[in-house]
Parts: structure tokens; sequence; C-alpha cells
């Protein structure tokens, strides 16, 4: 250790010889140092970028509407629980809540059994068709779903006049266009995924006498778990935010009917609502509560979600 | 308990004009330990991962006991592999590893139970029942791939290099745990590997590939003392043989001032199809010895001693109708010669072999 410490001393101090007929040896250590303040400073930045705007949300949360516009970024006098209350009651942040958690929870879990399974058969099997399956599937991924939407609502509500269970406003049908919008990133993942896994595990596992399925759910997915994770991540962000579909799907369609609204769209009532008398403060409490969720899942899997983007598999 | 037949068995992989394996012929007997030797690519594994159904058979039939298994799938052959990497699932513990195979048959637990925890004692298995494969060590893994095969209680076991991952000294010790485990259990098993050691201490007959057909198949002695070939002649044995294609004379093959007897039969047979004159010779190191300068041998040029400890190689050249041939013989450690030395080599007497110049075989 110390041989270590001192040699980097002594050259820190006097220049080495090479570093002046340009050799590049020397040089590189300097170099990288340099480039190392650059690319923290760069990450500093971000980080600050990234965690500020969410911690004035959380602290306006607190404030009165006259603190906010009084003093936007200076620290709340008192901790204004009423905030939350307000958002919870008057803007239904609680039922919107359940609403998103059951459409997630479905469209999550779906999106998982499909994608894994597509990309699995996709992987690991060759059969005529495969790679225009595949393709496809990446096709899927370039289609923004502005492009969709208008003759999307137009199905939703053809399927709707004969099948009201699937139609506009109901739980199940925007569970299936979750499940669909979300299926080519997930394939596309899991696709690379399941490629790394051994062959010879697999084979071993049919040598065992595993059928295809016994050999998919016993074997290969717990295999996979690392990939799972990440994608499953990935997909409880996307559905938990997602604002474009449920604002155009989720429609009451008649006068009685209550509408089964997302929480992404309460926020944006709760905000366009109050043009004549904001209330500022309850908004904030209503995306502080809105991003706790998603907060504490990405905190808790952090580790996984690290590993399976970073290809650190099994060995 | 099962026989093994390949008749007539061929793979030719997609896309490719050459068999991986071409017509192999082959019976392996009851109990019997089989294993298949040969360089890389010469279609042993292929051969392996046909029987055990992982693989197509384009033409041909493999049957197990009498029964044509040719086109059944895997599972329904009755048989159990164990990979060179091992292929443990690392998800699951060590116990669950070995009763993955009778749970899915749905075996019932005590009888999972009773097997698992047999094969554990067996192979010093029992207090890693519960890690799993990612908390053991090479060794450990190997066995627990042993431990997975042997509790299926299958017809016959396949083993594709499965020592390959060890080192050296595991290697050995291994290797005489797989023989006495299988002599005591008496199954059936095809075992596949490129190290001549490991088929030669290993298996009761050994079967010889090169490019997909098969070369020689019988006990390790015989290989040893008859090769029907060249190239079994030098892939046996290390170092590999001395194989020289030299003149024919009346006497014999014509070295530098040595010529090794050949009977009239021999002569007549390396002279016709072909044969130009010619003759394959072929003597290995250890059946050589360092002679005196009057005693007949051929004089070599020494250019390598390794010394082994126990004894030596050495490496030499000699020229052999204006072209220079390299030589080795194993030598005592007493008569060590220094490089650059000209020392005479001579085969014992009925020590060398002949083969056909053009077609390799014996004659």
């Amino acid at each position: 250790m110390t041989t270590v410490s001192d040699t980097a001393s002594t050259s820190a101090i006097t220049p080495a010889p090479g570093e002046r007929i340009g050799l590049r040896r020397p040089g590189r250590g300097e170099r990288g140092g340099v480039l190392n303040v650059f690319s923290h400073a760069i990450l500093v930045c971000w980080g600050l970028m990234v965690a500020l705007p969410l911690l004035w949300a959380v602290m306006s949360a607190f404030k009165t509407d006259a603190e906010i516009v009084r003093d936007p970024i200076g620290l709340p006098d008192g901790l204004h629980w009423e905030n939350f209350t307000t958002a919870w009651t008057t803007g239904h942040i609680g039922d919107l809540f359940l609403n998103t958690v059951i459409v997630m929870a479905g469209g999550v879990a779906g999106t998982m059994l499909l994608g894994a399974m597509a990309a699995y058969v996709l992987a690991r099997y060759d059969f005529p068709g495969n790679r225009a399956i595949y393709y496809l599937f990446i096709a899927g991924l370039t289609l923004p779903i502005f492009l969709a939407i208008v003759p999307l609502y137009k199905v939703v509500a053809n399927i709707g006049a004969s099948f009201p269970w699937l139609g506009l406003n109901s739980y199940l049908m925007l569970v299936i266009v979750y499940i669909a919008f979300s299926l080519p990133f997930t394939v596309f993942f899991l696709h690379s995924f399941f490629r790394t896994l051994p062959t010879e595990i697999a084979e071993a596992a049919i040598m065992d006498g595993a059928t295809h399925t016994k050999l998919f759910f016993k074997v290969m997915l717990p295999m996979a778990k690392p990939g799972l994770i990440s994608i499953g991540i990935f997909n409880v962000i996307g559905q938990w935010n997602q604002w474009l579909l449920p604002t155009v799907l989720m429609q009451p369609q008649s006068g009685g009917e209550e509408k089964h609204a997302m929480l992404a769209q309460g926020l944006i009532e709760l905000m366009v609502n109050q043009g004549y008398q904001g209330d500022y403060g309850a908004l904030f409490a209503g995306t502080t509560m809105a991003m706790l969720p998603i907060l504490i899942v990405y905190v808790s899997f952090q580790r996984q979600v690290q590993a399976g983007l970073t290809g650190a598999t099994l060995k | 308990m099962a026989t093994v037949t390949y008749s007539k068995a061929t793979r030719i992989y997609p896309g490719t004009e050459r068999p991986a394996v071409d017509h192999l012929d082959l019976e392996i007997g009851d109990g019997e330990f089989l294993v298949l030797v040969g360089p890389s690519g010469c279609g042993k594994s292929t051969s392996l991962r046909m029987l055990a159904g992982l693989e197509d058979v384009d033409e041909g039939t493999i049957s197990i006991d009498s029964r044509d298994v040719t086109h059944l799938p895997p599972k329904a052959r009755d048989i159990a592999m164990v990979f060179q990497n091992y292929a443990l699932y690392p998800h699951m513990t060590v116990y669950e590893n070995m009763a993955f195979a009778l749970k899915l048959r749905k075996t019932s637990k005590a009888e999972i139970d009773r097997r698992v925890k047999e094969a554990a004692g067996l192979l010093q298995l029992e207090e890693y029942l519960n890690r799993k494969p990612k908390a053991l060590s090479g060794g450990q893994r190997q066995r627990v791939a042993m431990g997975r095969a042997i509790v299926r209680e299958p017809q016959v076991f396949l083993m594709d290099e499965p020592l390959s991952n060890l080192d050296a000294k595991l290697r050995v010790q291994t290797r005489s745990q797989i023989a006495t485990l299988q002599a005591n259990l008496g199954i059936t098993t095809v075992y596949v590997t490129h190290d001549q050691t490991e088929a030669m201490t290993m298996g009761h007959r050994v079967a010889v590939m090169l490019d997909g057909v098969l070369q020689q198949v019988d006990t390790p002695r015989a290989l040893y003392d008859a090769p029907a070939n060249v190239f079994v002649a030098g892939f046996i044995g290390s170092p590999a043989m001395n194989i020289k294609t030299v003149q024919l004379t009346e006497q014999g093959a014509a070295f530098a001032e040595m010529v090794l007897p050949l009977t009239r039969q021999q002569v007549a047979t390396a002279h016709a199809d072909g044969g130009n004159g010619k003759v394959t010779v072929g003597f290995r190191p250890e059946d050589t010895d360092i002679v005196g300068a009057s005693e007949g041998g051929m004089p070599i040029v020494v250019e390598l001693v390794e010394d082994l400890g126990a004894d030596a190689n050495v490496y030499g050249h000699a020229a052999i109708g204006g072209a220079s041939e390299r030589f080795v013989v194993r030598t005592d450690r007493r008569h060590m010669p220094n490089m650059g030395d000209t020392v005479f080599i001579k085969p014992r007497s009925e020590h060398h072999h002949a083969f056909h110049a053009v077609s390799g075989s014996r004659i």
C-alpha cells in the first residue's frame, strides 16, 4: 500500500520525464483525473436537475397557497397536512389510487407473463416466421401512441357496443390496451436476455424429462429473474404514469356511470379545475402521494435494476 | 441395464455437406463403460447427443435394449446425462437439483428423499444439500451433476467431457471415482472425452473417431498394441508414436542406417494398391532404446531433452531420404544424452507397426 501511495505522490509533484517529450503513459493518469472531474460535475448537475424539482414538489405540499406564491423556494413555515386531506377527499386521490393500482396490477402481470412467454419462444425456438414476428414487435416499438389513439378509441367504442365490460371506461379494456402497448419493449428486452441463458441448462432439463411448459416455468423463468425485475419495474413506472390512454379511453358512457379515472388524470384535473381559485398545496400533495409508490419500488429494487440493465446475470 | 446399438447412424447438420457423424456402427454391451475419443470436431459429442435425443438422426437408427429410440424425445429414452459445464439449475439447491427429474416423474416424496440421500451419501454431498450451486467448488458441482444422473437410475449414463473443467489433480482423482462408481452401479455408460489418458484409464472399450468416422473400437490394450490405422497409432500414446513413411526394401522399411524388418506378406501388401515402393512405419518412444553405435540403431542428433523426473523424452532428428525427420525416444534418466549429441536409437524387436503408405491401414 505504502509504495503505491508513495509513487503516486512523487509523480504528482515532480513531472515525469516522459511528459515533456509527449510520451503517453505518465500523462494518462492526469488526463483521467480531468475527465473524472468533468464527468462528476456533469453527473452532479444531472442529479440536481432530477432531484431538486422532486424535493421542491414535496416541500410545496406542506405550504399554504399564499406561501407558495409569496416564497416559492423557501422552506415551509409549518407542516400543513391539510393539503393532503384536501387532495385525498376533494381531489379523490384515494379512489384514483385504487383504480390505478387495479389497472396497473393487471397490466403489469399480463405484460410480464405474455412478454416473457413470447420473448422466450422467439429467442429459443426455431420455427418459420420467427424473425417476422420478432420484427413485428420491434416495429411496435416505433409506433407512437398518438398515431393510434383515434382508431384505438373507435375500436374500443365498437367493441363496447357489443360487450360493455370490454368497452370504454372498463378496467379490463384498459388493462388489455396497456399490455398491448408495453409488450414490444418487454419482448425486445427479454428476448436478448433469454438468448444469453446457457443452452446446456435447458438441455439438462429436457433430459430430466421436463416438458416445454415445465422447462419454461420451472427453469428458464427463474433464471431470467434479474431481467424480469428490471423490465417489471420499467413497466410499473410506465403504466403508473400513463395519462393519454386513460384520458381518451376512460370516459363514462352514460350520465349516471362513474368515471374510472387514473391517478395521472386526477392530478391534471386537480390542476385545471382550479383555474380561477388555485389550491396549489393540494396539487403538490397529490403529486407527492402519486410518486411515493414508484419511489418505494425503485429504491427497494435498485440493485436488481442495475444488475438487470448491466447484464450481470448468473454464472 | 441395457445395451446400446448405433446402426448406420448419420447426422448432417443443416447447411453442411459433410456428415458430422458418418454411418456410425457401434454396439455397446450391458454394463459396459465405452469411451468415445477423438480430436475436437470429430463427431464424438454429436454421437452422444444423438443417443441423448438432443440431436436429430438423419439416417440409420439408434436403439437401446433393441428398442428403436431414433425418433423418441429424450425423456422417453430413460437416459441421464452429465454435461461439461455441469448445467446445474442455478436457482435450486443441490437437493432440488437432484430431485428435479424425479419430481417431474411424480415420484413420491419419501422415495425422492431416499434416492437423493443415497446418491448424496455415495458422492459425499450430504453437507451441501441445502446450498446453491454458486456456493460450491468445481469438484462439488461436478459431483452434483453426477448425483443428478444417478438418482434417476437410468438405463444408460451419458457423459460429455465431465472432467474437462476440473484442475489436473482433481481430474485424476475424479477419474478413478467415476470408474469405481460405474463399476459398482453397473449402468451402461457412454463417455466422451478428447483426453486419451481418460479414455485409456476409464474405458472398458474405447472408440476412436475422426472426421465423423469411427476408426477403431477395442479395449485400451488392443488399441495401444495394435492400432488399426495411422491415425489411431498417432492418437493413442504420449508422446505420440514416431510415424514415418520410408522406402520399402525386400527386407523391410529402410530408415537411415537401419532397416526395420517386415514379413514377406507385409511387404507384398505394402506394394499393392499404389503403395509405390513406400511404407509407413511407426514405433513408440517407450518401445525404443538408445543403443551402442555398433548395434544397428539409427543415429539422431539430439535437439531437446525433457526431464520428467522418472524418465526423460529425448527429441532429435535424422536425415532420411534427404529430408530431416524428427524422432522421440523415452529413455531412462540415467542414460540421458546432452543436446547436440548423436545417439543411436532402435525400436525393440516386434514393437514396430507397419501401415499402408496410401490408405494408412495396418498391414
